[in-house]
């Protein structure tokens, strides 16, 4: 399987999300001014502060024409990964739903997360089992999930809730400890941890690497 | 935000799509 990794100016993530790629298939980078997703099989929106975070983190990120090659991809059902401020661009471009706020305690959060599985027909969570803990790091200024309820409700519905912070205390105060979500289709998912950056039992877990393993090795059902 | 705009009237379609995220966000016009 080959994945493309996008980056924006300001992205800071790449590196470590093409080495997780690499580690279950083959990687390359995406540049943003590039409408061009050159015939990869997934596609990761990595984490940073693509643009500056100007306006919104995001906002600016959701016009580069490699974006609107990421969206007809992900409407095709290709699957798409969206890691910190790669969600925060998913959400701006309304590949996902909801938004994500400033943290409530205002501080940038670096810590330790343990994620909880909620789905495993996701694309990006075939390999794991509901219930399962991992256990990946999580830093960010603007983390905090928000949907309104209406929205909250159908997602519900439809399991697009796939992880949730099974640490305590969650580190930015999201709505229902909602930690990733994904599509109606379960093809795209954006989450606020980084799985790039616990793929190796050096850093202190290998757990996000089951991410990548999902979408490279385990076929959908 | 502090713009020097040609068309008024687009004002609001920018907020809609760029300037602010209406989900989370409100915006007033102040010309």
């Amino acid at each position: 399987m080959r994945f493309g990794v996008v980056q924006f100016p300001g992205t800071c993530d790449e590196r470590d999300a093409a080495r997780a790629c690499s580690m279950v298939g083959d990687a390359e980078l995406l540049w943003h001014a590039d409408a061009d997703l050159k015939g990869v099989d997934a596609v990761v929106v990595p984490g940073g502060f693509s643009y500056g975070d100007h306006l919104r983190a995001g906002a600016i990120a959701r016009f580069s024409p490699v974006m609107g090659e990421v969206e007809r991809f992900a409407a095709a059902g290709g699957p798409v990964l969206g890691i910190c401020n790669g969600f925060q661009i998913l959400c701006e471009a309304g590949l996902l739903p909801g938004a994500l706020l400033p943290n409530t305690s205002l501080r940038f959060s670096m810590r330790q997360t343990v994620l909880e599985v909620q789905r495993t027909s996701c694309a990006w969570t075939r390999a794991c089992e509901t219930g399962d803990l991992l256990s990946v790091p999580a830093k960010h200024m603007s983390g905090r999930y928000y949907a309104s309820q209406p929205v909250l409700d159908e997602m519900t519905d439809r399991e697009q809730v796939v992880l949730r912070y099974a640490s305590d205390p969650q580190p930015n105060g999201s709505l229902d400890g909602i930690a990733g979500v994904c599509n109606a289709a379960g093809n795209v998912l954006g989450l606020m941890p980084h799985p790039e950056h616990a793929v190796d039992l050096l850093n202190g877990s290998a757990d996000g690497l089951r991410l990548f393993e999902s979408v490279a090795r385990v076929p959908a059902a | 935000v502090e713009l020097e705009v040609e068309d008024p009237s687009r004002l609001p379609e920018m907020c809609e799509q760029l300037l602010a995220n209406p989900l989370i966000e409100d915006y007033e016009i102040q010309t």
